[in-house]
């Protein structure tokens, strides 16, 4: 198979670097992706990543992330609706809170007000993030009742994704708030893999192309 | 020592900073309007304003309330006479009271963000907090006289 | 010591009265259910147990005494309403005291919704004697004749001239006088105060944090402690390791504790700290290994099977009967036969439960949320071997009791833990405790079969099988239930030729209490769901079927009421319609509940209309209150609470797996009050029952489903 390999630069305006990745994908035609060993911190370096297309190896990895993306830890605040989604189950979060414009809830139902810095200890309590939120009401980023090829192209998507280009998106992986799926406070369920295993898959996804499985 | 700002007064309190707002307040500060009812931020007894947030105080930490500003039911108004207080007095709103410290402090933080709340406004600031007497028509009804008082107020 | 020989010299020096204040109050004579007014300064009042419940000093003060629990039922302005009416003040200005635990006051249990109803008389004549006595002190001091004067806003008047005293100016006068007897009182068209819907006068203390519930309480030097009990009943503490718990900061002590609950003993480990976090955070590093051999550990499905079982096959004890309903079942061609299931309920007040005891050689003084302050006197005199006098029991607010406040346990085990401190200590409950540990609303089935013949009821046989909460107290387990028929509306026993109840035994060792309504609340369902599926059967129209059977004036009124309000006539073909009608504690409520599909397929109350009849009321804002936070329990208990037991443990914790309906799920409501001049009926309680059977009755009209079993899921019907 032939290969085309692509180092993504660092890019700084979002919305124009995820259009030149997306150009430069385009113009691939061939996916395939190998991915430079992250460095010491664990952070993937965007100056080192490599796109390589590889249709099949990517919707393999997609079909990992997606399990974890859909699992409740990550779901539930990602919900279809303006409420977020609570426990293993998914049910609608007790109280109703709402997004709000910035998703950080509204009134006297910010979600700060009862989600600390940190997991409350004890079953049933509130966990913590100091980052704690829902996506913004302009740019909701709804997981629940994705297909994988919905979500993957979501994903993808900068209108849809909150303007994040390539390596917004690697970064993301790291982010405070998507780790806290994998220190979810007492009596939750872990997402179905490791932060590690998770982080793996997903930088696969990027890196051969970020390939939507087939579907609707 | 932790120091302390609640309803504009400062306090030195001796605690592990692992516990509850809520306990810190009721136990050693000795106000007891801010109520204990889950322990979990499931209620909403036991609401008060940290920096004019309705924070669950039974789940926050005293360490995040270092230095900031706390106002308790207590510190709300100084005569029983802001707008929430006044109408919950109006419509006869408690039965056995205990859930309305927090429902008051929910409901004047609605007020202060949103000067003529809608039922569904009210739906989505009062959710949190339960009354097991079944008061909620007239914490409805309260929340509407409110802010027509506080509009008054304002124009005068 | 007993109080019966204080002379009345020392009762006024003891409590620095002597003549400068006029303390009137009632004596309830043991032989008489008649009680007496008497004036503390009678020389007749020597001799006798002395209570005040109307004080007014020098300066005009006036102090009235609310001797039953405010749980948010109201009492605190309706006992007060009702003396103020009678004597002629103005409500703003007097002083509302609770009173201590005593049998001065008569019977003090704040419960069977009877704070009115058991009182109103005595304390109407209590006012008026009070006010005719300081007329008559006024007229002696400008000796004119006593019709010349009457009594407003806290002043006797002086008609022809204008003069005027306050009251405060005529005590040491009317603190002299006989107390006089047959007092007139004042006709129902002539009150200024009762059937007005007063403000309530401890709104504003629950507005600014003021009100002190039991949790508020401080004393010096008081300590906190939280208790890790068994949560299976009857089990007993095998080992604890309290090392870690001691080693938290706060921590003083950790011990075994036995408090009685009834006649059982439950066992659990103290931790007594210097605040209530420490307590609570001493109590997690504590290890506890239980013992809960010998009884037996029973799972939800279990008892409801048994239930099932039980009444298909036991005829049970006949509480009531009329007529030979089992004749005609057996030769029935047609018949209903039909089980319905209700589930356990935890009481859920805002206020978990807790308690201040201080215990010293000389005396107990024990302050908390209580609803029944005169047993818990008696209850600690008799465990403590102490002397009555010397047991003192004072109420703070409650934050709601629902029945559990009446219950002895917790006071009986802080006063145990205060003894073993030798300091006042305050025991907090956690949510958890209060959820999890009951005693619980027991779940019960019922058997209900019928036979319409002709469009009329021909026949109808209920069964229930639940646990007998006088089996609780010692009751005699071959009594039928003495609640069996309650909620239930007596007049049908006279339309309805062939009737009969019986109570088919049903035990389990799990505690089991009063809860709002008690039995009505579960009974109601059963009832009036069955009449409901009878008239449907008969195929008549549910509210003219019930008109059918309840021809009294009263009851007729009651059902047009219901009609007129809710447009029942001119209603849509199911159109989602449903009533039920229940009796309890001497009042009836009858309601009507609309229901609607959203376009998610979940069933939703349009509407509550309720028409309350309990006979001479005093404040209609306080009933139209106590109806709607009755019909919002009542949909909770009917459609997201339960408590399950899985092994001889309930399976919920906190408000997260024993959910309360919130501001979201309330339904608009408008309450009705009829007005008539019958004895008054109870309050807090009778708007409750009626509204689960109208819900599903709705619902059975909107859908044709018929729900049989509590609580349902309104989002999947």
């Amino acid at each position: 198979m032939k290969m085309q390999m692509n180092v993504i630069k660092k890019y700084h305006g979002t919305v124009r670097a995820v259009a030149v990745v997306a150009v430069l994908l385009s113009a691939i035609g061939i996916m395939a992706f190998t991915l430079h060993k992250d460095d010491k911190s664990g952070k993937a370096d965007p100056e080192l990543f490599v796109v390589k297309k590889d249709s099949v190896a990517s919707v393999k990895a997609f079909k990992q992330v997606y399990t974890v993306l859909m699992s409740a830890r990550c779901m539930n605040c990602h919900p279809s609706g303006d409420i977020p989604l609570q426990g293993d189950d998914s049910h609608l979060h007790t109280m109703f809170p709402k997004r709000g414009v910035d998703g950080k809830g509204v009134y006297a139902m910010k979600c700060a007000n009862c989600h600390q810095a940190t997991n409350t200890p004890g079953l049933h309590t509130p966990p913590g993030n100091p980052k704690w939120h829902l996506p913004p009401a302009d740019m909701k980023m709804v997981f629940q009742g994705r297909t994988p090829h919905q979500l993957a192209k979501q994903l993808m998507d900068p209108d849809q994704n909150g303007h994040k280009n390539m390596q917004q998106l690697i970064e993301h992986v790291d982010d405070t708030l998507v780790k806290a799926a994998w220190n979810p406070g007492e009596g939750r369920t872990l997402p179905p893999m490791s932060h590690a295993a998770f982080k793996k898959a997903w930088l696969t996804w990027l890196s051969t192309g970020a390939y939507a499985p087939k579907g609707k | 020592m932790i120091s302390l700002n609640v309803n504009q007064k400062a306090y030195q309190v001796d605690a592990d900073p692992n516990m509850p707002l809520l306990w810190v307040i009721r136990d050693i500060i000795g106000l007891t309007g801010t109520k204990y009812g889950c322990g979990v931020a499931q209620c909403g007894a036991c609401v008060v304003h940290l920096n004019g947030e309705a924070v669950r105080s039974c789940v926050t930490k005293v360490s995040r309330a270092e230095g900031q500003q706390v106002t308790t039911i207590e510190g709300l108004s100084a005569n029983n006479d802001h707008p929430a207080q006044v109408a919950w007095n109006e419509e006869n709103v408690p039965q056995c009271g205990y859930c309305h410290s927090g429902q008051i402090m929910s409901a004047a933080v609605l007020l202060r963000d949103n000067p003529n709340p809608t039922d569904e406004d009210i739906d989505n600031a009062m959710a949190g907090n339960i009354c097991r007497c079944g008061t909620y028509l007239r914490i409805r009804k309260a929340i509407h006289t409110a802010a027509e008082l506080q509009r008054k107020e304002v124009k005068s | 010591m007993s109080t019966s020989n204080i002379s009345r010299r020392n009762f006024l020096r003891a409590a620095g009265l002597t003549g400068t204040a006029l303390c009137l109050g009632l004596y309830f004579p043991a032989s008489s259910k008649e009680s007496e007014v008497f004036n503390a300064g009678d020389e007749e009042a020597s001799g006798i147990e002395l209570n005040s419940w109307i004080k007014i000093d020098k300066d005009g003060k006036v102090t009235l005494v609310d001797h039953r629990a405010e749980m948010g039922q109201g009492s605190y302005q309706s006992v007060p309403q009702i003396l103020a009416e009678e004597l002629e003040v103005d409500l703003n200005n007097v002083n509302i005291v609770f009173a201590r635990g005593d049998k001065k006051y008569g019977n003090q249990i704040t419960g069977g919704s009877s704070t009115i109803r058991g009182s109103y008389k005595n304390l109407l004549k209590l006012g008026a004697t009070a006010r005719v006595m300081l007329i008559q002190a006024a007229a002696n001091k400008w000796a004119v004749p006593a019709t010349e004067c009457y009594a407003e806003s806290g002043h006797v008047i002086h008609r022809p001239s204008g003069k005027k005293f306050h009251y405060g100016e005529l005590v040491e006068t009317a603190s002299k006088l006989e107390t006089p007897k047959n007092v007139p009182l004042k006709k129902i068209s002539e009150y200024k105060l009762i059937r007005k819907p007063l403000h309530r006068q401890d709104t504003p203390l629950k507005t600014n944090g003021a009100a002190v519930f039991g949790l508020d309480f401080r004393l010096p030097g008081m300590l906190y402690a939280v208790v890790e009990r068994n949560p299976r009943l009857r089990g007993k503490v095998k080992s604890f390791d309290d090392a870690a718990a001691l080693k938290v900061p706060g921590v003083k002590r950790v011990f075994k504790v036995q408090m009685l609950v009834y006649s059982t003993i439950r066992e659990g480990v103290a931790v007594v700290a210097t605040s209530t976090w420490a307590a609570m955070q001493g109590r997690k590093a504590l290890h506890v290994e239980w013992d809960d051999t010998g009884f037996e550990h029973l799972s939800t499905a279990e008892i409801y099977s048994r239930q099932n079982q039980e009444l298909q096959t036991k005829e049970g004890l006949s509480f009531r009967k009329v007529g030979d309903p089992d004749n005609l079942l057996k030769n029935a061609a047609k018949k209903l036969d039909v089980v319905y299931e209700t589930p356990y309920q935890a009481h859920s007040a805002m206020e978990p439960l807790n308690c201040v005891a201080h215990y010293q050689d000389s005396k107990i003084e024990i302050w908390g949320p209580i609803q029944a302050p005169d047993w818990v006197q008696d209850f600690i005199t008799t465990q403590f071997n102490m002397p009555k006098d010397k047991v003192i029991v004072n109420m703070t607010f409650l934050g709601g009791g629902f029945g559990r406040k009446a219950f002895l346990d917790y006071p009986h085990e802080a006063t145990l833990i205060s003894k073993e401190m030798g300091a006042p200590v305050m025991v907090v409950w956690s949510r958890e405790d209060d959820v999890r540990q009951g005693p619980f609303r027991p779940g019960i089935s019922y058997r209900a079969e019928g036979v319409v013949d002709s469009g009329n009821i021909s026949a109808i046989k209920f069964r229930m099988a639940g646990q007998n909460l006088d089996h609780w107290q010692g009751g005699k387990k071959d009594k039928a239930n003495g609640s069996t028929t309650e909620g239930f509306l007596e007049p049908y026993f006279k339309t309805i030729k062939n009737i009969s109840f019986a109570d088919v035994p049903f035990e389990t060792p799990i505690p089991t209490m009063w809860w709002r309504s008690v039995y009505a609340s579960t009974n109601g369902f059963a009832f009036e769901s069955f009449m409901d599926e009878m008239a449907h059967a008969a195929g008549k129209d549910p509210l003219d079927f019930r008109r059918q059977y309840l021809p009294e004036d009263r009851l007729q009124r009651l059902i047009n009421k219901m009609e007129e309000v809710s447009g029942w006539k001119s209603r849509e073909k199911n159109g989602g319609y449903g009533v039920a009608m229940t009796e309890c504690f001497s009042s009836t409520v009858g309601q009507i509940v609309k229901v609607s599909k959203t376009a998610a397929g979940k069933i939703k109350v349009d509407h509550v209309w309720a028409v309350m009849d309990c006979g001479w009321y005093v404040n209609p804002d306080i009933i139209k209150a106590q109806v709607e936070g009755s019909i919002l329990m009542a949909l909770g208990a009917a459609t997201i609470q339960e408590i399950t037991f899985k092994d001889g443990l309930a399976q919920q914790h906190n408000f997260y797996d024993y959910k309360m309906p919130r501001i979201t799920d309330m339904p608009p409501i408008d309450v009705y009050v009829m007005d008539n001049a019958e004895d008054a009926g109870g309050v807090g309680e009778p708007g409750l029952p009626a509204f689960s059977p109208a819900l599903t009755n709705a619902i059975f009209d909107l859908t044709g489903k018929r729900i049989r079993k509590l609580p349902f899921d309104m989002n999947a019907v």
